[in-house]
């Protein structure tokens, strides 16, 4: 195996993580031990700040007045179970795209099997979500909510969350989003959006660790919680959870070096996130360019030149997409990944489900030398 | 040297986030502001209170107010 690892994987989750961040979460080993808002020591004081400050400086990101609408969950597979299952009940109907991933499809289909009525709309063979199909969709029943990704996993398209929202809202309907490819590597205002609900990873895009997510929920937006527990303080006589926010959804022990280590990643985005989104733009469109000239290569998505977040998806003629994974890794050290990226209604959409398809994710660290090496690898490895 | 008891202002909050909100915000305006553990008597909030000199009592409250920040119950207590 080459001694050096070339990885393009940021769609699963980024690696390397900025030193910021590494120097974050070990701080908080070291020195924010105690457990937040469990006492008013010093030290679990110290803890409850880093939290505080890491909520209040990913809201500045994300474009979130009130941080007390961002919590602080496992991943952004737990934020979209909780706006999913927090917010639909037996009787409810909601429209879903057919890009989504199974952290949307999965828990879809088991409301649907407990009387949520589901209607997945269709979207292009590059994966774009058509506004006036899914407006149609949601004008033709009483809708509850409109489900959408803000961008593909799959195919590194944009979807249109701007007017998926105003079609939502023009019917009555919620507008929930995963944000799972768009944080970190799209400019994201959720208040100027108008979404109802948007969840995220907080290791992809954003540079964080994994283990923790967020999940935002507008002011106005009642969903249920699906655990509950202590959320510290002298609240412990209430039978209930509180429906205080953040603490209504953030029952048991945060996971603190995650949310310590994602502050700093904020941070560090705050200052230098357009930069990076502008580096991954130039990287991503090298690596289409290049491998638009691969024998027999098909790239899944937006044309050369369309928008896209920096993930790219491509099938060979002739070649199975593992066995250039396997090759890629084996004999170049490139890390990508191959199979249907947990997403098989989005290849159902591209007509991939079959083959599946080799995935290539863009992110922090990668140089145009990376990008020249990969596309050499993939000159090679399908002659 | 032992220093004398004397009275402060409590206000409490009922969540942790909150509680730091306020003291971040009494900081920044200068407020003296201690984060103490709530006492039971200030009832069902969070574990945090805040501790400020009763002078400075009524300007930390329209501070607060102004802020949109929700004082859950004020108290005092005599301390050191």
């Amino acid at each position: 195996m080459p001694d050096r690892i070339v990885y393009l994987d940021h769609a699963a989750s980024s690696w390397p993580k900025p030193q910021e961040i590494v120097a974050a979460v070990a701080e908080s080993f070291d020195v924010y031990g105690g457990n937040p808002g469990r006492g008013a020591y010093a030290m679990a004081l110290a803890t409850a700040r880093v939290i505080f400050n890491a909520r209040r400086d990913l809201a500045k990101l994300l474009g979130v007045s009130d941080s007390r609408n961002l919590a602080f969950v496992p991943g952004c597979t737990a934020g979209c179970n909780l706006m999913l299952k927090g917010l639909l009940k037996p009787g409810d109907r909601v429209v879903v795209s057919s890009m989504e991933h199974n952290a949307i499809a999965r828990p879809l289909n088991f409301l649907a099997e407990a009387q949520v009525e589901v209607e997945v709309v269709r979207a292009d063979p590059t994966g774009l979500v058509d506004p006036d199909v899914m407006e149609a969709a949601v004008r033709s029943k009483p809708t509850k909510a409109v489900v959408c990704q803000h961008a593909s996993n799959v195919t590194g398209t944009i979807q249109p969350i701007a007017d998926l929202t105003d079609i939502a809202h023009a019917n009555g309907a919620l507008l929930l989003v995963d944000g799972a490819q768009a944080a970190g590597h799209l400019p994201v205002d959720l208040e100027t959006l108008g979404v109802d609900a948007w969840s995220a990873s907080g290791h992809k895009g954003l540079l964080g660790p994994q283990g923790v997510g967020l999940l935002y929920l507008a002011p106005h937006v009642d969903a249920e919680e699906l655990v509950e527990g202590g959320t510290g303080g002298g609240a412990s006589e209430l039978p209930h959870q509180p429906k205080t926010r953040p603490d209504r959804y953030e029952a048991g022990t945060p996971n603190t070096p995650g949310i310590a280590g994602l502050g700093a990643a904020a941070r560090l985005l705050l200052e230098r996130g357009e930069a990076q989104r502008a580096e991954e733009a130039l990287l991503i469109r090298r690596l289409h360019e290049g491998l638009l000239d691969v024998p027999g290569l098909r790239v899944l998505g937006p044309e050369l030149g369309e928008p896209r977040i920096p993930v790219l998806s491509a099938v060979h003629e002739r070649l199975p997409a593992d066995e250039i994974a396997f090759t890629l890794d084996r004999r170049f050290g490139i890390a990508v990944r191959a199979g249907l990226h947990c997403a098989p209604w989005a290849h159902q959409t591209l007509g991939t489900l079959e083959s599946g398809a080799v995935r290539f994710g863009v992110g922090y660290g990668l140089t145009d030398a990376d990008i020249d090496l990969v596309v050499a690898a993939m000159q090679e490895t399908c002659r | 040297m032992t220093q004398k008891l004397q009275m402060f202002t409590l206000f409490g909050f009922v969540s942790t986030h909150d509680a730091l909100a306020a003291e971040a915000l009494l900081k920044d305006m200068g407020v003296d502001v201690v984060p103490v553990p709530a006492p039971k008597s200030l009832g069902q909030l969070c574990g945090i209170a805040l501790r400020v000199l009763p002078e400075e009592s009524e300007r930390a409250s329209d501070l607060l107010e102004a802020a949109g920040i929700e004082v859950s119950a004020v108290g005092e207590v005599m301390d050191r």
